[in-house]
């Protein structure tokens, strides 16, 4: 009895820690599975449509200026996901460790590409990509202090083999232009 | 009589059965040996310490990706050409405030992999920044298989594993290439074997 009480305030204890325990739950697309992950692991919320629907219009330009070419090549992109979280906390008493292997088990099925994480700067970028037939989904993670943004869209082959080149600039150059506005 | 006959039979099987093992197990081990693949999943230990870390994986498929797909510019296909036959690029490197923060012995995981009579050491140079570089490659018969680098500084460590028919040549033109850093290498004289 005393030995199932104690093993219960453990578990209760764990609970308490922000981010401690591991993240469950069911396989779904990707962008779902890592929007949830980066909510429950850092106890935050994700931003609602009118920034979605700003940063999909940009986008479409986005994929143009990536394959190289004018916007006549927007189909390369297909279907664009961004999740922005403004203006709160992530920062994570150095569990960038634990964040990077919650990451790589729920994206099962996608190749982590790169991930560089910045302690001293409380800043990560993870870029994980997946085949999707003619086309490759190709997702970027970027968390900084206090916001963070993930980014999934699709590329078509010619266009990640060009990007393959500098991966360390990838990830940059598919978050800024998702999420910045042409007016800006 | 048929007591000895299986007793005999017996002994014969359990022989031939531990021989099986043994071959099984040589075979494993020969393969492992003349795997080009480093693991560096030892030095994740590191990262706690690290003011930066950096992770680039391109395997096989993704280099297959990029080598079918460049080649529009003249610059592209330079590069097509140097990755060509490339089954892999990995890239870990581990940046640190200060000094002290890794020992010998974090090193050891890499190390003992390049221990391995398949590799064979080319480089050892001096960098600029107090460190050293290690330059290892892997021959699979006459054809080179694989290329490792270990740069150390006092408050970097670097690990390039690139598989595929890889040399030096082809390496210090990469740099800057899929995540490979400038390493500087282009001064330095090859040393042959350990």
């Amino acid at each position: 009895m005393k030995k199932s009480i104690a093993i219960s305030f453990a578990v209760l204890a764990l609970l308490a820690l922000p981010g401690s325990l591991p993240v469950t739950q069911a396989r779904g697309d990707g962008f779902g599975d890592v929007v949830k992950l980066i909510e429950q692991f850092y106890h935050v919320k994700h931003q609602g449509i009118p920034l979605l629907a700003r940063a999909g219009l940009k986008t479409a330009t986005t994929a143009a200026r990536i394959s190289g070419g004018p916007r006549r090549q927007i189909a390369e992109a297909g279907s664009v996901k961004v999740a922005y979280f403004d203006d709160q906390d992530f920062r994570s008493n150095s569990s960038y460790t634990r964040f990077k292997s919650s990451m790589n088990s729920v994206l099962t099925g996608w190749s982590p590409l790169i991930q560089v994480a910045s302690p001293k700067e409380e800043a990560q970028t993870y870029i994980y990509l997946r085949d999707a037939g003619e086309k490759f989904n190709v997702m970027v993670v970027t968390i900084e202090p206090r916001e963070a943004c993930v980014v999934q869209v699709n590329l078509s082959p010619a266009s990640l083999a060009k990007l393959m080149r500098t991966p360390d600039e990838m990830g940059n150059t598919i978050t800024v232009d998702a999420t910045t506005n042409d007016n800006e | 009589m048929k007591l000895l006959s299986r007793t005999l039979l017996k002994i014969a099987s359990a022989k031939l059965a531990a021989l099986a093992v043994l071959l099984v197990l040589g075979a494993t081990a020969t393969a492992m040996a003349q795997n080009p693949r480093i693991q560096t999943s030892q030095l994740e230990g590191l990262a706690a310490k690290a003011s930066e870390t950096v992770d680039v994986n391109i395997d096989e498929s993704l280099m297959a990706l990029t080598i079918k797909f460049l080649g529009k510019d003249d610059d592209e296909r330079k590069v097509k050409e140097l990755v060509s036959g490339l089954k892999g690029i990995y890239v870990k490197s581990f940046e640190f405030e200060s000094e002290g923060q890794y020992t010998d012995a974090d090193l050891e995981s890499i190390r003992s992999q390049l221990r391995n009579p398949a590799w064979s050491r080319i480089i050892t140079a001096k960098s600029k920044k107090d460190g050293s570089i290690e330059v290892y490659l892997m021959h699979t018969g006459a054809q080179i298989s694989g290329l490792a680098v270990l740069a150390t500084e006092l408050k970097e460590i670097t690990v390039i594993n690139i598989v595929g028919p890889v040399d030096l040549e082809k390496l210090t033109q990469l740099e800057g290439e899929f995540g490979i850093p400038e390493l500087g290498l282009e001064g330095s004289k090859p040393k042959r074997k350990n």
